[in-house]
């Protein structure tokens, strides 16, 4: 057994060797579709966490009557916390209201015309943010029966085309990732195919010397491994390589966005490992089996 | 027309005791009715009937399409009979177990026209590859190696690859290939086929040879010069069926 799986292995790096051009293209053919896949895994997690992002900003504003009293805001808050939708609850005051509108107006680069104002003509607020922003409607008509509720912004209509966006995209994606898989699988596939079917001839040699269909399939099957170990090692080296430069280019194109994507490196590792040596493995095996005993 | 009956006593016993089981042990090739039709509806052999004893020397001689080719690869399970018995030395392929196939095979030793032999490898890892790949451990394979390489006379040339070896030299290559199992029978499909005739008499000198130490031998020509002067056993194939089957014959009929 020992002895077996040491043949295949040294079998496996001869024949690898032997037709180098060939398993030199088959390699690079693998580093190409992997590089494609990776590039779209890549761009589908980056999708994903931004729209994320960007379903986390859906914010529920409710202002407070300039009468309510800090125990009656106190008991909204905590009213509001207890909702099963809510994630957190922010209360604004008025003066931080102000203070904020300030700091955007500078932030612009506008006159801050507040100033000659005698008094601050904005409303304390409750800024709800949610678990999940499909439950908009419920949290906006559960807050705005309260007495001290002076009105509920209601971005109803701007959720629900930011949420359809969102789902069509999530949608696309996942499609996308799907075809261009099923593309990457029939290229490397074949590709190992026509390595296999390169040698035919020492397949043929090997049936008619009475070699068993182990001996013929598994050198093959352990070549299919090598070539798809080293073309993910290649495309992982191509991506760390490429990782810095494009995630800085990222941050600097969209203006910081806080994306988390710290499982994405692990996920992509995996998946361009598990791909090419999976694919490199079946691809060699469903190659020899044409030339087996019938 | 002379029939196998006539042409050779022993053989007559064997096909008229038809009744009792194929299995034989001093047969090493028996052929029952066999009949073989391709996928696509042609017919390659019709009831053949061919018992080879061991120690045999068989020409199969017959115009291009006349089933010599499908019979070899009966033999060695490259194909299934259609109908009818294949037995190689006591096994009968149609019951054969696919994991047992090969084992058939080393019994088998084959020989092509067109040699096959792996380009980039030497002599002697050609002839090694053969034990190689069937799982022989590496104390066994250098002397069986040099054994067979010395028989065909090449050891002169061992480490040299089949491009710098004439026709003849890659011929007895692929047959100390063939040898190297200690095969019961060598199938020679048109050995000499490429070859010039002085050649052609090398490799045919050697093949004797080797039917001398006790291989059969059955081989697929066209050379009527080298069948009419040896005086074998000679099967005869037309459109798939045995016309003729004469010990001590020439290629072409004499009645």
């Amino acid at each position: 057994m020992v002895a077996f799986v040491l043949f295949s292995i040294r079998r496996a790096w001869q024949g690898f060797w032997r037709n180098a051009l060939m398993s030199l293209a088959a390699t690079l053919t693998m580093v190409l579709m992997l590089t494609l896949l990776a590039g779209f895994f890549v761009l589908q997690n980056v999708l994903l966490a931004s729209l994320t992002f960007v379903e986390q900003k859906v914010e529920v504003v409710a202002y407070v009557q300039n009468t309510a009293t800090q125990d009656q805001v106190n008991a909204l808050v905590a009213k509001v916390q207890a909702m099963p939708e809510v994630a957190s609850v922010q209360f604004v005051s008025r003066d931080q209201a102000l203070a904020n509108f300030r700091q955007t107006l500078a932030a612009q680069g506008r006159p801050d015309l507040t100033t000659s104002l005698d008094q601050n003509p904005l409303y304390a607020s409750v800024n709800v943010k949610l678990r999940d922003p499909s439950q908009l409607s419920a949290v906006v008509s559960a807050i705005g029966d309260q007495p001290i509720v002076r009105s509920v912004i209601n971005i109803q209509a701007l959720v629900d085309r930011v949420l359809t966006f969102t789902s069509v995209v999530r949608s696309a994606g996942i499609a996308i990732l799907g075809i261009v898989g099923v593309i990457v699988l029939f290229i490397i596939v074949n590709t190992i195919r026509l390595a296999v079917v390169a040698r035919a001839e020492e397949i043929e040699i090997m049936r008619l010397v009475g070699a068993s269909d182990a001996f013929i399939r598994w050198p093959f099957v352990f070549e299919g491994a090598l070539v798809g170990l080293l073309g993910a090692m290649i495309t992982l080296g191509l991506l760390l390589l490429a990782s810095q430069p494009l995630s800085q280019a990222m941050v600097s194109f969209f203006n910081v966005l806080p994306i988390e994507l710290g499982s994405v490196g692990r996920d992509t590792t995996a998946l361009v490992l598990g791909t090419g040596v999976g694919l490199g493995v079946l691809g060699a095996w469903v190659s020899v089996r044409t030339y087996l005993i019938r | 027309m002379t029939s196998p009956e006539t042409a050779s006593p022993s053989l007559f016993g064997r096909l008229a005791g038809r009744s009792r089981p194929v299995r034989t042990s001093h047969d090493v090739v028996v052929l029952h009715d066999v009949t073989k039709r391709y996928p696509n509806g042609r017919m390659a052999l019709r009831d053949v009937d061919l018992v080879v004893p061991e120690g045999d020397f068989v020409f199969l001689v017959g115009p291009s399409g006349a089933g010599k080719s499908t019979l070899m690869r009966l033999l060695i399970r490259d194909e299934l009979a259609t109908q009818g018995h294949v037995v190689v030395d006591g096994d009968d392929l149609a019951r054969l177990r696919r994991r047992a196939v090969p084992r058939v095979r080393r019994k088998i030793g084959v020989v092509f026209q067109d040699f096959k032999l792996l380009p980039r490898k030497t002599v002697w890892e050609n002839v090694a590859f053969a034990l190689e790949v069937t799982g022989t451990p590496r104390a066994k394979i250098r002397p069986a190696v040099d054994r067979v390489i010395a028989l065909v006379g090449l050891t002169a040339q061992a480490a040299q690859i089949p491009t710098q070896l004439s026709g003849g030299e890659q011929q007895r290559t692929a047959i100390a290939r063939a040898l190297v199992h200690d095969p019961r029978i060598i199938i020679a499909d048109e050995p000499t086929g490429n070859l010039d005739p002085v050649i052609s008499w090398e490799i045919i000198q050697l093949l004797l040879r080797i039917n001398e130490l006790g291989v059969t031998i059955l081989m697929a020509t066209h050379d009527a010069e080298v069948v009419t002067a040896l005086r074998k056993r000679v099967v005869a194939l037309e459109e798939g069926r045995v016309i003729r089957d004469e010990l001590g014959a020439a290629y072409h009929r004499e009645d």
